[in-house]
């Protein structure tokens, strides 16, 4: 019996479809769910971690995000428009700082910073916060450089053009003309830099953490020690999640309004 | 008892996930029975996890070779049940844990013999003794010569350690910081970030022998510990030859001639 392409098609969604509910069902049958919940999500030991996981742990993590954000998008506009601009040595530099700091592991980066800059110049950091904060602000500034970079160059040139015929000059022109749509243009990927953020926080701790300064992957790392159950990373992870979801649907919030608004 | 069984569960509960969602079924059964006969995670060596570097225990020589006195002892066991050693790099937070995972036949980690970490894994014959002792700067030699001392300074340990464990009940006044690996709170001490690194004597003494700027200021020598090679709980088989194999190594003279190699000569 021939089939029609149509009718293939629909035959071959319909055993995807049937693939995936018996999969489901097999996974469901084989877990024993008592055992993995009694595992990785016993309730006492979750209710055991608030509210040290937000006051304490969820608390730093958003503190190191933050920090690194500001200092990322800051330095990361003054990358991009070197980048841009006309001056030849600006865009080289710029440029190796942009491949130095994209290219090599943020471990690798924070370990160096974080230890090394004091060995080397026996200046020490002034607060564990910035210890690992400034790093991670560097390599973050190297993504977004590249990324406003984009965004600036996104905006049609007949605005720059525009503004300079009007009087402007080039700096004002590129601060209230193009740096502003530029930014519209790159909120989501910002965003999306934003939440790798949250996560790469989690890396700091190789430096190092005092009760006090201990971030969320942490205090879930450490839990799963004392409590000697899985459930304190099942309850970081679910956090995390807590504190990126949002920030993702407000981007696709975003991205609907622009596109709405843009054509 | 009651944690030990959550910790089993724990990571019976984990292969379970991997198995059903990689769909194959070889992740727990590998490890040896209780009281049978001999089963190694891998035919023919014994797997061996180990947090490393730790000099002068565990670490690897310039051409790769494992190393250190753990590694020598184990390296004399092996051989003398027509083994290979395999060494199998591991975090030492829950290293202990590691065989009932399935990850390796034995752990070798400088590992001290405690009460916690026995309910969860068994424990060789202990084969070494050691003491906490506290590495400073050079500078700091004469200053931090207590625990006392070091009120309102910071020290540096080793998360899951007995150093650990030593630093948070008797330096209350200190602030505790934590590191995933013995190097970094070296490196934390030369950059000034912590004023003492709180764990075993040989590893601070080696550390101070051979970079020439830190100082080993106190040995706490009114609290032993003893190291012990730790396996999956109820696996007699390799647990007997283990023992067998320390015991060898005393008779035999080598266990000196390996002591001598890393503390004495």
């Amino acid at each position: 019996m021939a089939l029609s392409k149509r009718q293939r098609a629909k035959y071959t969604r319909y055993a995807i479809y049937v693939l995936s509910v018996v999969a489901i069902v097999a996974m469901a049958l084989l877990v024993d769910w008592t055992r993995l919940s009694n595992a990785m999500f016993k309730w006492e030991i979750v209710k055991k971690q608030f509210p040290d996981i937000l006051t304490g742990a969820a608390k730093n993590t958003v503190i190191f995000t933050i920090l690194g954000f500001a200092g990322g998008l800051s330095f990361g506009l003054l990358f991009a428009l070197m980048r841009l601009s006309t001056i030849r040595p600006y865009r080289w530099l710029a440029a190796t700082y942009i491949e130095i700091f994209r290219g090599i592991p943020l471990l690798v980066t924070l370990l160096a910073l974080g230890f090394g800059i004091p060995i080397a110049t026996g200046w020490n950091w002034p607060n564990p916060y910035l210890q690992g904060a400034i790093p991670l602000a560097l390599v973050a500034s190297a993504y977004m450089a590249e990324t406003i970079r984009a965004g600036i160059e996104a905006v049609p040139k007949g605005q720059m053009e525009a503004a300079r015929s009007l009087g402007m000059s080039y700096p004002r022109a590129m601060i209230t003309i193009v740096i502003p749509q530029a930014l519209r243009i790159i909120i989501p990927p910002l965003t999306n830099e934003f939440v790798l953020l949250i996560k790469d926080t989690s890396l700091i701790s190789v430096l190092g953490v005092t009760q006090a300064t201990k971030d969320l992957a942490r205090f879930g790392r450490d839990g799963v020690n004392s409590t000697a159950n899985a459930t304190p990373l099942i309850v970081a992870g679910l956090v995390y999640l807590a504190m990126t979801l949002p920030l993702t649907q407000l981007v696709a919030y975003m991205e609907r309004r622009a596109k709405a608004a843009g054509k | 008892m009651a944690r030990n069984t959550r910790v089993l569960a724990a990571l019976a509960a984990l292969s379970l996930v991997v198995a059903a969602c990689g769909g194959s079924s070889d992740s727990s059964d590998t490890t040896a029975a209780a009281g049978g006969s001999l089963e190694l995670v891998k035919d023919g060596s014994l797997t061996v996890c180990s947090d490393a570097p730790y000099e002068p225990f565990e670490f690897q020589a310039e051409d790769g070779t494992w190393t250190g006195f753990d590694m020598d002892v184990m390296r004399k066991i092996a051989e003398a049940n027509d083994l290979e050693l395999e060494v199998t790099v591991q975090p030492f937070d829950g290293i202990w844990l590691a065989p009932a995972a399935g990850k390796c036949d034995v752990v070798a980690s400088s590992m001290t013999i405690t009460e916690e970490r026995t309910q969860a894994a068994d424990f060789t014959d202990s084969y070494f003794d050691a003491f906490q002792s506290l590495l400073v700067r050079k500078a700091d030699a004469e200053t931090y010569t207590s625990l006392e001392s070091l009120a309102g300074k910071t020290i540096a340990v080793q998360t899951g350690t007995t150093g650990e464990t030593y630093a948070n009940e008797n330096a209350k006044d200190s602030k505790i910081q934590s590191f995933d690996e013995a190097s970094a709170m070296f490196l934390a001490l030369e950059s000034g970030q912590v004023d003492a690194v709180l764990q075993d004597y040989l590893i601070n003494k080696e550390r101070a022998d051979k970079q020439g700027t830190s100082a080993v200021s106190v040995k706490f020598e009114e609290t032993p510990e003893q190291y012990g090679f730790a396996v999956e709980k109820g696996n007699t088989a390799l647990l007997q030859i283990l023992n067998k194999g320390i015991q060898d190594l005393r008779d035999s003279g080598d266990y000196d001639t390996i002591y001598n190699k890393y503390f004495i000569g």
